[in-house]
C-alpha cells in the first residue's frame, strides 16, 4: 500500500517539476538594454495631459549585418503612451520577442522631461523586481530618443556604447555613477539632492556633457565637464582622476599643469556660527605631474611648492564658484545637509527649513595639493 | 538507546528556527515602527527573548528532564488539558503553514512569477513531511547542515562596507516611530522559535549545556539580525528604507560579482532551507502535542494529517498582504504561548514541589 502511494507521489512529483510553467527561452526573449524617456513631441503644455515617448533598444546579434552600430545588430522600438509600463505593452506589439527588463543597464531621460521631474518613472523601475538596483540613470542634454535612435558608425551598438562609456568615465570620477539605488537613496534623504551624469549627441559620437544636478527629482542645473572632477572632489573621495589646470586665472598666462593619478580625500566640519552654520570642507589632493608648460622648474622644491599652491588656488576658486551657483539654485548636491543634520537634535533639524538655510550657510573650501612625483625624465 | 541532542546542535537548531523569512522585511519594519536608528531596538527585543528563555530554563531546572506534557497532564484536569493542547496544535500548525506560504509567495514574486504558488507549496510540504517523520534527532542534524549552507551568506554583508555611510544613520534615535506597540509585537515575532525548546526536554543529553545552547542560538540570531539591519540603515537613507518592501533582497540584488550579478535569486532559493526549518519545527511541535492529545494514534499519521491540514489552510490566503495579516495575528498568539506556557509550567511545578526548588 505504502509502496503504491510512494510510487504515485514520485510520479506526480516528476510530473510537476518538469511541468515548466515559467519558461524563459533565450532566443525568444527581447533583453532590453537601454530605455529612453522623453515628453512626446506635440504634447500638451499641461503636465498631467502630456504623453511619454518611450524607446528601447534590444541587442540582436542575429539581425543586420556586420558589427558595430554601422551593422545595426539591434532592435529599436518606440511607443507613445501615458505611462511607462503602458508603453511597454505598446512596444511589445511591435516585436516577436518577449520583452524582459532583467538585463536593463541604462535609462536615459530627455532634458525637458528631467526638468519636470522623473520620480514617477523611477518609481516604476524600483518597483519591478526584475530590474537591478544598479541600472544607471542618465540625463540627455537634448532628446533622449534621438540620441538612442541614432547609430554611431565607429562605435559598438548604441546602448552598449553609452553604457560602457559611462562605466569608464565614472571609474575615473569625471561623472558620478548614478544608479537606481543611489538616486532613490538621495531622493528620499532630506539632507542631499540627487545628481546624474549628462550626455549629449556630438556628430558621430556621444559625449559626456557634465553632471546634472537635481532638486528632489527635478533637473535644475549642470556642472560643466571641465569642472566635473573638481565637483567630484567636493563631493567625495577620489581614487583616480586626471586634472587639467589652466593657470591663467591665477595671473599666470600660458601655464598649464596636468595632474595624473589623482587621489583626493575630503572631510567636512560643521560649526554653528551666529545662528547660522559654517561648513569647512578640507580637500587633500595628491597626484603626479606628468605635464607642465610654463616658466617654473619642476625639480626645484620651491617652484614645485609654488605649483602646488597655484593648483590649490585653482581648485579652490572653481569650488567656490560652483558652490555659489548651487546655493543660489538651492540644490544641495554635496549633501551638506547630511553633515549639518549630524550635529543637530531632531527637533532643531525639522524646525529648520533646510533648502532656505542652505542658501545662507557659509561654505569654505581648504584645498591642499601635493605633487607626489613629476615623472621619469628631467629637463 | 535513543540518540540524544547535543547542545551544539540545539544551538544551531534554535538559530535556524528563529531566523526565517522575517529577516527579509525586518530592516523595513524597524525603520517603519521604531523610526530613526530602529536597529538599536533589536537589543531590547533580544533582551525580552532572553528573559523568556530564562523562564524556560527555570521550567527545565524544575522539571528534571520530564516532558512538559507529563507535567501538565499530571496536574491539570482533562477539561483544561484538552483545549490547551488544541490551541497549541492549531497555532503551531498554522504558523508553520502560513510562514511557508509567505516564503513561497515571495519566491514566486522574484523567481517564478507565473507558476502557481500552491505547486511549490506542495513540494515544500513533502520535504517538510519527510523531515518531521524522521524525528527530532534527524531534524537537528538537517538543521546543522542547513546552517552551514546559509550562514556563510552573512559574509556577503562585507560587500557593503564600501557603500556604508555612518552619516546615513543620523544622530536621531527612535524619532518618527509609529505604532510602537503593535509594530514591536510584529518585530518580536522575528525572534520566536526558541519557545519550541520546551518540547526538547526529553531529547537532550547534557543537563548543563542545553540551556546555554539555547541562549547561544538566540545570541546568534540577534547578532545576524543586527548585522543585517545596521547594514541596511547605513546603506539606505531612512525614508527610503521605510518604503522598501524587501530590503534584504534589495541588498542582495546590489551585489555584483565579476562573473555574475543579480545573485539574489540564488540566495532566495538558498534561504528555502531556513524557511523549511522553521516550518518543520513548528509542525513537529504541533505533532508532538497532538500525539499527547491522542496517544494511540500513529505519529506518522498525525504528522500526515497536520501537514495536509496545513496545506489545505494555506489555500485560503492567496496574496502576500493577506498572508502577512494572518502571520501578524498568529505571531501574537505564538508570542502569548512563548510567555504563557513557561509561566503556566512554573506555576504547576512550584505548586507540586511546594516551592522547594524554585530558588
Amino acid at each position: 500500500m505504502y509502496k503504491v502511494l510512494r510510487l504515485f507521489l514520485t510520479v506526480l512529483l516528476f510530473g510537476i517539476v518538469t511541468g515548466c510553467g515559467d519558461q524563459r527561452i533565450l532566443e525568444k526573449l527581447g533583453l532590453i538594454q537601454t530605455t529612453s524617456y522623453d515628453i512626446a513631441p506635440g504634447s500638451d503644455e499641461d503636465e498631467s495631459k502630456q504623453k511619454l515617448l518611450i524607446s528601447v533598444t534590444i541587442p540582436r546579434p542575429d539581425s543586420g549585418t556586420g558589427t558595430g552600430s554601422g551593422g545595426v545588430n539591434r532592435e529599436f522600438l518606440t511607443a507613445i503612451a501615458q505611462t511607462s509600463k503602458g508603453g511597454r505593452v505598446n512596444l511589445s506589439r511591435q516585436t516577436e520577442l518577449q520583452l524582459v527588463s532583467g538585463q536593463l543597464r541604462n535609462t536615459l531621460f530627455g532634458l525637458s522631461l528631467a526638468k519636470q521631474g522623473i520620480w514617477e518613472h523611477i518609481d516604476t523601475l524600483v518597483r519591478d523586481p526584475s530590474i537591478s538596483p544598479k541600472v544607471k540613470i542618465t540625463v540627455v542634454n537634448g532628446n533622449a530618443h534621438d540620441l538612442l535612435a541614432k547609430n554611431y558608425p565607429f562605435h559598438p551598438r548604441t546602448g552598449q556604447y553609452i553604457d560602457r562609456m559611462l562605466e569608464k568615465e565614472s571609474h575615473s570620477q569625471v561623472v558620478p555613477s548614478t544608479t537606481l539605488y543611489q538616486f532613490t537613496k538621495d531622493y528620499f534623504d532630506d539632507g542631499i539632492d540627487p545628481i546624474a551624469p549628462m550626455i549629449k549627441e556630438a556628430g558621430d559620437n556621444v559625449k559626456i556633457d557634465g553632471v546634472a544636478l537635481f532638486q528632489k527629482d527635478r533637473y535644475i542645473m549642470k556642472i560643466e565637464p571641465k569642472q566635473a572632477l573638481i565637483f567630484a572632489m567636493m563631493r567625495t573621495d577620489i581614487k583616480q582622476g586626471d586634472l587639467n589646470v589652466d593657470l591663467s586665472g591665477q595671473n599666470r598666462n600660458n601655464e598649464h599643469v596636468t595632474l595624473s593619478s589623482l587621489v583626493s580625500h575630503r572631510s567636512v566640519h560643521v560649526t554653528p556660527h551666529n545662528g547660522n552654520f559654517r561648513v569647512d570642507i578640507n580637500i587633500k589632493v595628491s597626484g603626479s605631474v606628468l605635464e607642465y608648460i610654463g616658466v617654473l622648474d619642476l625639480e626645484n622644491d620651491k617652484d614645485r611648492s609654488t605649483i602646488e599652491k597655484l593648483v590649490s588656488e585653482y581648485v579652490q576658486a572653481n569650488a567656490n564658484e560652483m558652490i555659489a551657483v548651487m546655493q543660489k539654485n538651492r540644490v544641495d548636491s554635496l549633501g551638506l545637509g547630511k553633515n549639518i543634520r549630524s550635529t543637530l537634535h531632531y527637533a532643531q533639524w525639522h524646525k529648520m527649513n533646510w533648502p532656505d538655510t542652505y542658501q545662507r550657510i557659509e561654505v569654505k573650501f581648504h584645498v591642499n595639493v601635493r605633487i607626489k612625483d613629476y615623472g621619469m625624465f628631467t629637463k | 538507546m535513543r540518540e540524544k541532542l547535543h547542545p551544539f546542535h540545539v544551538g544551531l537548531l534554535v538559530f535556524m528556527v528563529q531566523a526565517g523569512v522575517v529577516s527579509i522585511f525586518l530592516p523595513r519594519m524597524l525603520a517603519q515602527y521604531m523610526g530613526y536608528n530602529g536597529w538599536v531596538s533589536l537589543l531590547l527585543f533580544s533582551a525580552v527573548a532572553t528573559f523568556n528563555i530564562f523562564l524556560i530554563s527555570v521550567v527545565y531546572r524544575l522539571s528534571d528532564g520530564k516532558s512538559i506534557f507529563q507535567i501538565i497532564e499530571q496536574s491539570l484536569p482533562k477539561v483544561i488539558v484538552f483545549p490547551l493542547y488544541t490551541v497549541l496544535v492549531s497555532v503551531w500548525t498554522l504558523i508553520g503553514c502560513i510562514a511557508a506560504k509567505q516564503y513561497i509567495l515571495l519566491f514566486t514574486v522574484f523567481v517564478f512569477p507565473t507558476t502557481p504558488p500552491m505547486y511549490m507549496k506542495f513540494l515544500f510540504d513533502i520535504i517538510a513531511y519527510s523531515l518531521i517523520t524522521k524525528g527530532i534527532y534527524n531534524i537537528s542534524k538537517a538543521a546543522t547542515v542547513f546552517f552551514w549552507m546559509v550562514i556563510w551568506t552573512a559574509l556577503l554583508l562585507l560587500f557593503f562596507l564600501k557603500g556604508f555611510e555612518w552619516v546615513n544613520l543620523t544622530p536621531f534615535f527612535f524619532k518618527e516611530s509609529s505604532d510602537v506597540i503593535v509594530g514591536g509585537l510584529s518585530i518580536f515575532t522575528a525572534f520566536l522559535g526558541y519557545e519550541l525548546v520546551l518540547l526538547l526536554f526529553p531529547y537532550v543529553n547534557s543537563k548543563k549545556g542545553f540551556m546555554s545552547a539555547v541562549y547561544f542560538g538566540n545570541f546568534l540570531t540577534t547578532f545576524i539580525y543586527l548585522a543585517i539591519c545596521l547594514t541596511c540603515f547605513g546603506f539606505y537613507s531612512f525614508k527610503q528604507l521605510t518604503r522598501m518592501k524587501f530590503p534584504l533582497i534589495d541588498l542582495l540584488a546590489y551585489i555584483r560579482l565579476p562573473f555574475v550579478e543579480r545573485v539574489e535569486n540564488i540566495f532566495i532559493a538558498l534561504y528555502l532551507v531556513s524557511a523549511l526549518m522553521s516550518i518543520t519545527m513548528y509542525i513537529w511541535a504541533a505533532s508532538e502535542t497532538a500525539q499527547s492529545l491522542i496517544p494511540r494514534a500513529s505519529k506518522r499519521w498525525i504528522t500526515g494529517v497536520l501537514v495536509c491540514g496545513a496545506f489545505a489552510v494555506s489555500w485560503i490566503p492567496d496574496v502576500l498582504s493577506e498572508v502577512e495579516l494572518w502571520l501578524k495575528y498568529l505571531g501574537y498568539m505564538a508570542s502569548g504561548i512563548a510567555f504563557g506556557l513557561p509561566l503556566l509550567l512554573i506555576a504547576i511545578l512550584a505548586i507540586n514541589n511546594g516551592g522547594k526548588k524554585l530558588v
